[in-house]
């Protein structure tokens, strides 16, 4: 069934086909309508979860962990502040191993308080050990929702969607609403070997030294790259019971491009407008979404990206005395390939529009920037 | 051979890593035969988090998850919501802290989790300093006190905070307050709690010999005295915080016993250790007040 | 599984850091360097009871319901609890380590309970069979006697038991009252005896006047004698013999006897032991008015207290400080008695002080009939002869009762002078041990004796303090009209509320608390013991200290 719906209530409806059953969050804006949403559905019965209203982020993560411990299906949903409040947990939900999904909306972080989107919530996140998958679309994100609890449980490991505040998660779309009888087609019932019960009691997450560790890390690793193939291959799951499908990193119009520009989020729907306006100029030129962000799609971004002469990147973050984020990743995937010059643009930050406008300034700077000295180029910035 | 005094099953077990004389493993050990093996445990960052052991092993018999310092209550929220999912109601779930993660850094999640009334036991083992990072003062130290951050010089100025009547405000179940000392009471309250639906929570007065400097061997006595001195009295409060009883069948003893066996009272003349015996034994009376005032309202 | 678990490469790892084994290879007895150990000790009313019995063992028995087993703790050290239940003088009282905490506990009533119960219970009592290839003879059916031949008899040696009177018991029968002691449950206390090995009783036959010593020397392997102190002591003044003026003893005697007495209208009892209080308190029951009098005061007065007690609640009256001079007679008849008015001087050998006239003051009093109950001297005929003696006392090893002649063998009051049933019961068990040991050919077992426990080192922590709990008893007035038993026994609450008082000193009576307070897990709770798991013990001490009763020690490692 089709329905016009935010961007934040298809992450809703999609917990509601992945039949979740912890959930626990705490109200920030603008994540807050996923929850609200859930909360009726728990109340009239649509999902059969216990909701854990929390007093803080940090505890909704908490409640999460003690559920996923006890081997049940957990979510929760939250944004800038909040996410970075949950750090700690974030953490501890990968150490301990546990297959939580979480939602973060975009959101910029303060002060000053910015309620509008950027992703230096989430990508501040980067090395804490969690899947990080970027949607685009309201579809996009709905189905997410059970590729992520898919992709978790068969891994052990905690992943984290993540959607533009307003820009998707305010917007109305069409959405092809998941029922969870055909997602029980796509996703089993969570049941793991291990978990809290006291006929097989262990103890979780006890000192261990150094001797130890070390090991622990290794194998979360091993985790997330084995993650790259899950992924795909839970895609086509996907895609094979409901004809969609995302992949890891989206290009657009690449095989002979010679300039590629490097998106994530709603920015790379303008972005292929700009490449369809561009290429009617003549312009060789064409767009890659990155998709998921964590495990990073090295191999498949330097197919993709090593075959064009130059490549731009747009991040809506900034990693203050460093560069953009996606930036720094898109130059280490593009190693040793000194022939293809990277240049990287800082857009749209606290929630400032990346129109078309913005998106070809970005492509005609690249295009004339014959020898880029700058590897960080703010755009629209009031000089 | 008589009858065994408490429950002989050990779920418990020996090997592992407390100090000696740690009154916070005795309370563990006394806790574990009051609920017997359908229990699953929640510790915090606290020194459970070392005497359990060392991965990959464990002292205890039971499913335990660790975490950190500030979620025990809401991890065992979590935990607890997980097993009722899974359509396991018979499990207890036991969150079991230290007095930092209870008065100072969890107190937001136990008051969280407290208020909704979330059904798990929450047992604050109290020893009445951060002890597992070396003895650092907490709001649970008592005045008078030397630790690590409040020096013989510059020692605790500020009394304990009254962390049961926090509790009583979110009108849970059961409250109830033990001593290592009195192992069949701590056992008798853990039973009770468990009777409860909702949040209940026990504090018990677990000393630590490394952090007071006070010989192993005295670990129990003064779990005693602090009782019979009426610093640390034992009470229960049921009805959702209504009603309260106090424990007041014992011989008094002097302050000054209690406080000269342990070297982080060592630097008090007899005139402060005499205002801080004041103090209690004001305290003492207000509480007795307080027990008679809520047994006289009357509908209760 | 003690061992460690020891993962070779990350592959053998759980993927979620959680554990797969237990802590017990941690070997934590390492970090000890005090070791506690189980190390039982004396209690002290044992150490107080002249004949050893086990008291806190017996208590702690009674604790537990084993009555059976209780009695027969009793029984290995003295073979009529009924007996001394009711009329010892109880030093075990004075020794008890709770008195200094509140109030001692009542064991003279607790072992009046138990020595009732196996009267009630004759199962209870072994019967042995003779077994023994040599045979004894013993003297006397006292107290001291009568233990001589329960322990020979019990090792299975044939006894031979003469005694004088027509009916066994000795002092027990002719010396102590009936409100103390009911012949019924003597006559069952001596069956019981008796009945318990081979032993034969000849009664009538005075030794040394129907039949010789030497006799019986060569007619028997060992020869015990335990012929008590028979006869009364004069008192060595003017007027002393004629009508009015009596022994106790006899006086004793006949009342005991079911005898018809009359003791006047106004009785004078002089002497301050026992026999002075039992003379005194007959003569009240027979419905005289009686005053005892003694040389010193009430504190040198040898009698027990509670007999003293019993007799000023019943009406006797007392003048102390009083030394009989001259008895008074008027036409033959008996008038009265002038009395030496005595203060205390220095202490004698006794350590009590000695009386010395008060020159010049002497006393008189009326009465129609003197009892004199100053002392009792044995009844040496034909004993002197055959054996060594001195001050009329037979002379004998005190820990063993051998005399100078190798085969006869003595105890009891004709050995030490007056003393007490228990101390009597003590002597005839270890001649009989002694005799035992000879006819064995075994040596005395050389155990070192633990030390004692005091007061300091009880945790008091555990002990409320709680009064003693009191025999039951008929009102005075009732116990002074007649001659029926004064105290009338615990019930099974009581003697349970008693027991339970005991702190049983020095020795562990599985109250747990070592087992409950040990943090490390490292005290093993076995059917009928404690156990250190010293691989796990650290060496806290919370065990030691805890210990109610220390009945654990502690030794540095490595010394």
């Amino acid at each position: 069934m089709k329905k016009v719906i935010m961007g934040n209530h298809a992450v809703s409806y999609g917990v509601r086909a992945s039949e979740a059953q912890v959930i626990s969050a705490y109200p920030i804006t603008p994540q807050t309508h996923i929850v609200e949403l859930l909360s009726e559905m728990c109340g009239n019965g649509e999902i059969n979860a216990k909701f854990i209203k929390v007093e803080s982020e940090h505890s909704a993560m908490a409640a999460c962990i003690g559920a996923s411990a006890a081997g049940t299906r957990a979510f929760t949903a939250t944004s800038s502040q909040g996410l970075l409040l949950m750090h700690e947990m974030l953490h501890w939900a990968v150490g301990a191993r546990l297959p939580i999904v979480l939602a973060n909306v975009n959101r910029a972080v303060g002060p000053p308080w910015s309620i509008w989107t950027d992703q230096n919530d989430s990508l501040s996140q980067r090395d804490v050990g969690w899947f990080q998958i970027y949607c685009e679309s309201n579809q996009e994100t709905q189905d997410t929702v059970p590729q992520a609890f898919k992709i978790a449980e068969q891994l052990q490991m905690p992943v984290m969607l993540v959607l533009d505040a307003f820009f998707l998660s305010h917007t109305y779309e069409i959405v092809d609403i998941i029922e969870k009888e055909q997602v029980r087609k796509f996703l089993p019932p969570y049941n793991p070997e291990i978990k809290i019960d006291t006929k097989d009691p262990h103890s979780f997450g006890n000192l261990a030294g150094p001797d130890m560790y070390m090991e622990l890390r290794y194998m979360i690793q091993e985790a997330m790259e084995k993650g790259l193939d899950v992924i795909k291959k839970v895609d086509d799951e996907f895609r094979e019971v409901f004809g969609r499908g995302y992949g890891l990193i989206e290009p657009y119009r690449c095989d002979d491009a010679e300039i590629i520009l490097v998106t994530s989020g709603t920015v790379a729907s303008t972005t292929r407008a700009v490449i369809d306006a561009m290429r009617g100029e003549g312009v060789a030129i064409g767009a890659l979404k990155i998709r998921v962000f964590r495990p990073f799609p090295f191999e498949e971004i330097f197919a993709v990206l090593s075959k064009a002469k130059k490549v731009a990147v747009i991040d809506r973050n900034i990693s203050f005395g460093c560069h953009g984020i996606f930036f720094q990743e898109i130059k280490s995937a593009l190693y040793g390939r000194t022939d293809i010059p990277v240049l990287g643009y800082i857009a749209g930050l606290g929630g400032r529009d990346v129109t078309p406008g913005v998106i070809r300034e970005i492509a005609e700077n690249a295009i004339s920037n014959k020898n880029p000295e700058r590897y960080i180029n703010w755009i629209g910035v009031k000089r | 051979m008589k009858p065994a005094t408490m429950p002989t099953e050990e779920l418990m077990g020996s090997g592992h890593l407390a100090c000696q004389g740690c009154g916070a493993t005795q309370a563990m050990r006394f806790a574990l035969k009051a609920l017997g093996p359908d229990t699953a445990l929640v510790i915090p960052a606290c020194c459970w988090a070392v005497i359990d052991g060392s991965f990959p092993h464990s002292c205890i018999d039971l499913p335990i998850y660790h975490t950190a310092f500030e979620t025990a209550a809401v991890v065992a929220s979590g935990l607890k919501a997980g097993l009722e999912m899974r359509g396991d109601t018979k499990t207890t779930v036991m969150a079991w802290a230290g007095d930092g993660g209870t008065f100072d850094i969890g107190l937001q999640s136990l008051s969280g989790a407290a208020e909704r009334n979330d059904d798990f036991i929450y047992v604050c083992y109290d020893n009445e300093a951060y002890m597992n990072t070396g003895i650092q003062r907490s709001s649970s130290t008592p005045v008078g006190a030397w630790t690590t951050t409040t020096p013989v010089t510059n020692y605790k100025r500020e009394p304990k905070k009254n962390m049961i009547d926090i509790m009583a405000a979110h009108s849970i179940p059961y409250i109830a307050t033990a001593s290592t000392a009195y192992p069949h009471d701590f056992m008798r309250k853990i039973a009770k709690a468990n009777t409860f639906r909702g949040t209940k929570y026990i504090q018990i007065f677990a000393p630590c010999p490394t952090g007071w400097k006070l010989a192993p061997e005295l670990s129990v006595k003064m779990a005693r005295l602090a009782v019979t001195s009426k610093m640390y009295p034992l009470l229960e409060i049921t009805d959702h915080g209504q009603k309260l009883e106090v424990w007041k069948d014992f011989e008094p003893t002097p302050i000054a016993e209690y406080m000269k066996a342990q070297g982080r009272f060592r630097h008090l003349s007899d005139a402060e250790i005499a205002g801080i015996e004041k103090d209690v034994e004001a305290k003492w009376e207000r509480l007795l007040a307080k027990e008679r005032m809520l047994a006289s309202i009357p509908g209760l | 599984m003690i061992k460690k678990v020891e993962f070779k490469t990350y592959r053998e790892m759980p993927i979620r850091p959680m554990t797969v084994g237990d802590m017990l290879w941690n070997l934590t007895g390492s970090w000890r360097n005090v070791r506690p150990y189980y190390d039982f000790k004396r209690s002290p009313c044992i150490v107080g009871c002249p004949t050893s019995e086990n008291i806190q063992r017996y208590i702690q028995l009674v604790t537990e319901n084993r009555y059976e087993e209780a009695w027969r703790t009793i029984i290995d050290n003295n073979p009529m609890p009924a007996v001394t239940g009711r009329v010892c003088f109880h030093p075990c009282m004075s020794n008890c380590t709770r008195g200094e905490y509140d109030e001692p506990i009542n064991i003279n009533a607790i072992e009046r309970s138990l020595g009732d119960m196996g009267l009630e219970n004759p199962g209870w009592m072994a019967k042995a069979k003779a077994t023994g290839d040599k045979k004894a003879a013993v003297v006397g059916g006292g107290p001291a006697g009568l233990s001589c031949a329960f322990y020979l008899a019990r090792a299975g040696y044939p006894v031979t038991l003469f005694e004088t009177d027509g009916a066994l018991g000795g002092v027990l029968r002719w010396g102590i009252p009936e409100y103390r002691l009911p012949n019924g449950t003597l006559d069952k206390v001596v069956k019981a005896i008796i009945d318990s090995g081979p032993i034969t009783v000849k009664t009538g036959v005075k030794v040394g006047r129907d039949i010789g010593l030497d006799k019986l020397e060569k007619e028997f392997d060992a020869v015990f004698l335990g012929i008590g102190l028979a006869r009364s002591r004069s008192m060595d003044v003017d007027g002393e013999d004629g009508e009015g003026v009596e022994p106790g003893l006899s006086f004793l005697r006949k009342v005991n006897g079911g005898e018809k007495v009359d003791p006047g209208k106004k009785a004078i009892v002089i002497g301050g032991g026992n026999t002075a209080m039992d003379v005194a308190r007959c003569a009240l029951r027979s419905g005289s008015d009686v005053t005892v009098v003694y040389r010193r005061t009430v504190n040198e007065m040898p009698a027990i207290r509670e007999e003293i007690e019993e007799a000023e609640k019943e009406g006797v009256k007392f003048e102390f400080l009083a030394a009989p001079k001259e008895i008074l007679r008027k036409k033959g008849k008996l008038a009265g008695i002038v009395f030496q008015r005595m203060e205390l001087g220095q202490p004698d050998e006794s350590g009590r002080r000695k009386p010395v006239a008060v020159e010049g003051e002497t006393i008189r009093m009326e009465a129609d009939r003197i009892y004199s109950a100053i002392g009792e001297q044995a009844d040496l005929e034909g004993i002197s002869e055959a054996v060594e003696t001195e001050w009329n006392l037979i002379k004998a090893d005190e820990a063993t009762g051998q005399t100078g002649r190798k085969k006869v063998f003595a105890g009891g009051d004709a050995v030490t002078g007056a003393a007490s049933v228990v101390e009597a019961i003590a002597a005839g068990r270890k001649a009989a041990e002694k005799i035992i040991r000879i006819f064995t050919g075994r040596a005395e077992s050389g155990e070192a004796e633990p030390a004692t426990v005091g007061i300091d080192d009880i945790n008091t922590d555990y002990f409320s303090k709680t009064r003693q709990t009191k025999m039951p008893r008929i009102p005075v007035g009732r116990a002074r009209e007649g001659f029926g038993e004064i105290h009338t026994g615990y019930d099974a609450a009581l003697l349970h509320r008693e027991a339970d008082r005991c702190f049983s000193c020095g020795v562990c009576n599985y109250c747990d608390n070592c087992w409950v307070f040990c943090p490390d897990v490292a005290i093993m709770r076995h059917e009928n013991e404690y156990e250190i798991n010293y691989d796990y013990c650290k060496g806290c001490l919370v065990c030691v200290q805890e210990c109610p009763r220390n009945a654990l020690s502690t030794r540095e490692e490595g010394k």
